[in-house]
């Protein structure tokens, strides 16, 4: 059933503090909303639980993109659009800006923030694989500090995020190691553009005399929350690309992909081929390290 | 030829452009939504329409205190207040079983149960959320697939008999040496035209006026008169364009009387529209059908039998009849043919024509079944259909009025490049992708009904021409006034047209891809009928060049009327009607099919070509290229002709691939009712679409010789996609849509 839009409070608070005041005086009362792509379709849907919205959009101070101390910082109200035209993602995380085109439609990323993306913590969002490939952390703040966390760790279930009610995420950080690593990323959804992933995978991994190292693993839509696949990480660490090496590689990290990974039927796909493409990526990935 | 012996009509002048792009572009023209005249917008009310939550059962209560005491409402109607209406049974297109709160029965799950009329649209729906509505449900019958015992023959199969047989199918089957026998299905479908169905409605005292986003003027006037138990006279339709239709606005839906009743109660004007999820259920769909397709020929290819056993979901509300059986009838020609189509009732909304109904999903299953027939006989697909080409109508036994289908497969293969196809799957690839090749026919009859026309020369040479028909989008406004300058020999840019409105002579409903066919004929005979009333004026006219010459010997060309005998003596349609006191001429023109049309079977045809690349990792499908060409008579406009035949062909890329309604096993309602979820294809799902036509004039059929093209670009398609899967992965996969989870599992 419908939301009546009449029953809903907006405010836009003037800065940053402000928002985190507010939210601070009654914990669970107000929603930050961004872009608002995700909240308006929960509105309009009648599943949006706060009544009260506090627009967090117009602030500047969760609107960058900076390098600082070899990290990439990427404020939280930074659209997909700006991450696509930025030249230093472009330069330094090119799995982002990747995730990022398809994301949704142009007007969804002229709005859409990632921000709303990782705290939406939908299975199935795009930009969480290859933060989770990258090893991102990110910053929560409140009106009482700032804590900063591995982003791994942010996903807690279905939805579920470590967010408390008085905070909002601030900035995500990605350490600038990746000059030497091959990166992979790819999306297979119900069509080729502005389609839900089925399932996505993002990698990165370093080749050293024919042997992997430094691998890193995120996907979409194979678990109840985006995931770093870390037991396919461990098989992967030091094996061998060797021609007469290679077969035996791509058994196991796939036999180590579907141990630890249970993606579900739904009316965008099944199970069995989520779990069997899944394990394709992987392959067509490692193939392209050896190749 | 046949055509030979046809008098060849002369070109008529295309416009460049769509008559009325500029206003749609710029947001003049009026949808039908978007009206706030003549009433004082300051009194227009809202309603919201609320739908059922079960699929079968009795409303016990509708508590609805809250929602009365909620701010804006105005009024809200339901089984227990509304007004007692005299129901009809139904008579497709026009009238259907609709869902007009006279009882308290649901039949499905999203089924109009209560009218929600407030100030603003906000608070109606707000309000509608508040109603507390208590069921008494009972068992629905829910599912196709697991329900094909209970198949029985439809009450009213519509235009064609449910059952068939021409020959001894069985005979032919023991005779055969190859024999294919499968199943094919195709899902439920549900339209979803970019403008929503949506009426506004107003009474002037015992008159009602509506504006109704509709594919038949005439229809909605006669069903609102019929249902609200008033004159005819009494209703006024008018809808200057709609946002497409593609069927499911040829009949008039609950909504509109819905919104009709609002509007009496209030005595105010009521706007009514569905909001996109409701389109999945209120306002028809296409039903699935369950195929069983056999075919059996000799070593040579010949078709010595064909027979398919549909089995399509019904709504308990009523019997509709997807003829997927149509193609197998007449397509080919097999010494024998039976076939049958079935129904088994479901608590679903009431199923509906969708754009190429019968043949959309008949071809895309039997042009599945040919393909596996010529894989088997180790023959060419194309090679196949040669062999068994129907030269006469095998279903009536009868000539067609012209049919140039060897040329389509021809031409369209040749630009495709048929011949570099590899038969044997898996054989082409580039890169990390399967590449296949398919090919299917294409097939639509020719419709055409009664229709009027009024034309009129207006001062300075202008003119203006009107029928009571209707634009979805298809190109209406700009063949009429194409025809219409032709008819005295002017600029088409100098024709004022209007449509979409009840008081102009009546046309018939705009579905079945007959309204051209239809409505130019009588354009042509009204222009036909102003030329002679403009002759005799100027031969009355002492004044005029022409003054007392015959009638038979005035002719009009270039904005002139001259005499044949001697072109040079003329009189300019300008000077003609300003000595006339720049008083507009008028004349009616009407035009029905022929006495003969009986003798005749009219049918458009076409070959359509598609190249896919199945990535070998995901398996997800990418149409590289559709190359196809038609034989649909005249082409009447090579832009908006084209576009209608484009814009079938990416449905039909639609049907292989993504549409399906999914329905609920437990609670009966669409699950995926948005477009979020109802997958159409987006642009990049789009390759290069290669289309022409023969653009040979079927006069046998109508004198402008055009056999309407706006369905059969879908048919085809969905099987030559199919059949270009299958030559990529070498899977077969006989259930639409075929997504990467198919082709996987296959
Ligand atoms: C048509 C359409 C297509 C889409 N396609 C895609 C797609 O292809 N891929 C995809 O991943 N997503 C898609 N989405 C979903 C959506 O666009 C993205 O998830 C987007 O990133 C949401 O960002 P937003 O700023 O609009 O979030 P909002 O809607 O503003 O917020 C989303 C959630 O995050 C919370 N939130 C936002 N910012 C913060 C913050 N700084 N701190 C704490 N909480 C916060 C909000 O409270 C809310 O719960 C689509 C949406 C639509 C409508």
């Amino acid at each position: 059933m419908h939301s009546d839009v009449t029953q809903f409070d907006l405010a836009a608070p003037p800065s940053l503090q402000a928002v985190l005041k507010q939210l601070a005086a009654e914990p669970g009362k107000h929603a930050p909303i961004a872009g608002g792509t995700e909240m308006m379709v929960a509105l309009g849907a009648g599943r949006l639980q706060q009544r009260s919205l506090l627009s967090i959009q117009h602030l500047r101070e969760l609107r960058f993109i900076r390098v600082e101390d070899r990290l990439l910082h990427i404020g939280s109200g930074t659209t997909f659009t700006d991450i696509r035209r930025s030249a230093e993602i472009a330069k330094h995380l090119p799995l982002l800006v990747q995730s990022a085109s398809w994301t949704g439609s142009v007007a969804n990323q002229n709005r859409g923030t990632i921000g709303g993306n990782i705290c939406n913590a939908s299975p199935a969002a795009d930009t969480p694989p290859a933060l989770l490939a990258y090893g991102a952390t990110v910053t929560l703040v409140s009106a009482s500090g700032e804590r900063t966390m591995r982003y791994v760790d942010f996903h807690l279930g279905y939805k579920k995020t470590a967010l408390r009610p008085d905070e909002l995420l601030h900035s995500i950080h990605v350490p600038l190691v990746f000059g030497d690593h091959r990166q992979y990323i790819r999306k297979v959804g119900t069509r080729n553009a502005q389609a839900i992933s089925k399932i996505a995978l993002a990698a990165v991994a370093k080749v050293e005399e024919q042997r992997l190292a430094d691998v890193r693993l995120g996907a979409a839509s194979l678990t109840d929350r985006p995931v770093r696949c870390s037991a396919t990480e461990a098989v992967l660490s030091g094996a061998s690309l060797a021609s007469d090496a290679l077969e035996e590689t791509i058994r196991l990290a796939r036999a180590a992909l579907a141990g630890e990974t249970h993606a579900i039927d739904d009316i965008r796909s099944t199970a069995r081929y989520r779990g069997a493409v899944a394990g394709n990526l992987l392959e067509e990935f490692l193939r392209s390290l050896a190749g | 030829m046949m055509q030979a012996a046809e008098k060849a009509p002369k070109p008529v002048k295309q416009l460049d452009h769509r008559y009325e792009g500029i206003s749609k572009v710029t947001g003049k023209i009026k949808y039908a939504g978007e009206f706030s005249e003549p009433f004082a917008k300051s009194d227009l009310l809202y309603a919201y329409l609320v739908q059922s939550t079960i699929p079968s059962g009795d409303i016990v209560s509708i508590d609805r205190a809250a929602a009365d005491n909620s701010a804006g409402v105005v009024t809200i109607l339901t089984p227990f207040n509304a007004p007692k209406l005299s129901q009809a049974p139904p008579q497709p297109p026009a009238r259907r079983n609709l869902s007009l709160l006279q009882d308290t029965s649901v039949s499905y799950n999203g089924q109009p149960i209560a009218v929600v009329v407030a100030r603003s649209l906000d608070e109606a729906k707000s309000a509608a959320a508040l109603l507390k509505v208590k069921y008494a449900p009972k068992p629905a019958k829910i599912g196709l697939k697991n329900r094909l015992a209970e198949a029985r023959w439809p009450k009213d199969p519509g235009k064609e008999p449910a059952g068939n047989h021409r020959g001894d199918a069985q005979a032919g089957f023991s005779k055969a040496t190859v024999i294919i026998e499968n199943t094919y299905i195709t899902p439920i479908q549900h339209h979803n035209p970019m403008e929503p169905h949506g009426t506004i409605a107003w009474w002037d005292g015992p008159k009602l006026n509506v504006y109704d986003s509709t594919q038949y003027i005439t229809g909605v006037r006669q069903s609102l008169a019929k249902t609200l138990n008033i004159p005819v006279d009494f209703v006024h339709v008018v809808d200057p364009v709609v946002g497409g239709g593609f069927g499911s606005k040829g009949s008039m839906w609950s909504h509109v009387p819905l919104c009709a009743m609002a509007a009496r109660i209030t005595g105010k004007p009521v706007k009514l529209i569905l909001e996109r999820e409701q389109m999945f259920g209120p306002v028809g769909g296409r039903p699935s059908t369950v195929n069983k397709i056999k075919l059996g020929a000799s070593a040579d290819g010949k078709l010595l039998a064909m027979q398919q056993d549909v089995v399509m979901n019904a709504s308990v509300m009523e019997d509709f009849v997807e003829h997927a059986e149509g193609p197998t009838k007449n397509l080919y020609m097999s010494s024998a043919n039976s076939v049958s189509a079935k129904i088994v009732e479901a608590n679903l909304g009431v199923s509906t024509f969708m754009r190429a109904p019968g043949e959309a999903p008949g071809t895309a299953v039997l042009e599945i079944a040919m393909d596996e027939l010529a894989e088997k006989l180790n023959m060419d697909p194309v090679q196949l259909r040669l062999v068994n080409y129907a030269e006469t109508d095998p279903s009536h036994d009868r000539p067609w009025t012209s049919k140039n289908l060897k040329d389509c497969y021809q031409q369209a293969a040749d630009r495709f490049g048929w011949s570099k196809r590899n038969a044997t799957p898996r054989s082409m690839s580039d890169g990390n992708a399967w590449i296949g090749y398919g090919m299917a026919t294409a097939t639509y009859p020719a419709n055409r009904s009664a229709a009027m026309a009024i034309v009129r020369l207006l001062p300075g040479g202008r003119m203006f021409v009107g029928s009571g028909t209707q634009d979805l989008g298809t190109g209406t406004y700009t063949i009429m006034a194409q025809q219409a300058a032709a008819g005295l020999g002017i600029d088409p840019t100098l024709v004022e047209v209007k449509l979409g409105d009840s008081t102009l002579p009546k046309a018939p409903v705009s579905g079945g891809s007959q309204s051209s066919a239809s409505v130019l004929p009588a354009i042509q005979d009204a222009t036909s009928q102003l030329k002679l009333k403009l002759a005799d004026l100027a031969i009355a006219d002492a004044a005029s060049p022409l003054h007392g010459l015959k009638t038979l010997d005035i002719d009009a060309k270039d904005g002139k009327l001259f005499n044949r005998n001697n072109p040079t003596q003329s009189d300019t349609l300008t000077d003609l009607i300003a000595r006339n006191g720049n008083k507009p001429v008028e004349a009616t023109g009407s035009a029905e099919p022929a006495e003969s049309k009986d003798a005749m079977s009219s049918q458009s045809w076409g070959a359509v070509f598609a190249e896919v690349a199945v990535d070998k990792d995901t398996h997800m499908v990418k149409v590289r290229r559709i190359v196809a060409t038609y034989d649909i008579g005249t082409l009447l406009n090579q832009k908006t002709g084209h576009n209608q035949l484009m814009g079938g062909i990416v449905w039909g890329i639609s049907f292989a691939l993504h549409e399906e309604a999914h329905i609920d096993s437990v609670y009966g309602r669409v699950v995926n009712e948005s477009l979020a979820e109802y997958h159409v294809p987006v642009n990049a799902d789009i390759g290069t679409i290669d289309v022409s036509t023969l653009n040979i004039p079927d006069l046998k059929f109508n004198p402008i010789g055009s056999r309407g093209i706006g369905e059969i670009g879908i048919t085809g398609t969905a099987a030559a996609v199919a059949n270009a899967i299958y030559n990529a992965t070498g899977k077969r996969i006989r259930e639409y849509p075929i997504t990467p989870d198919k082709i996987m599992l296959a």
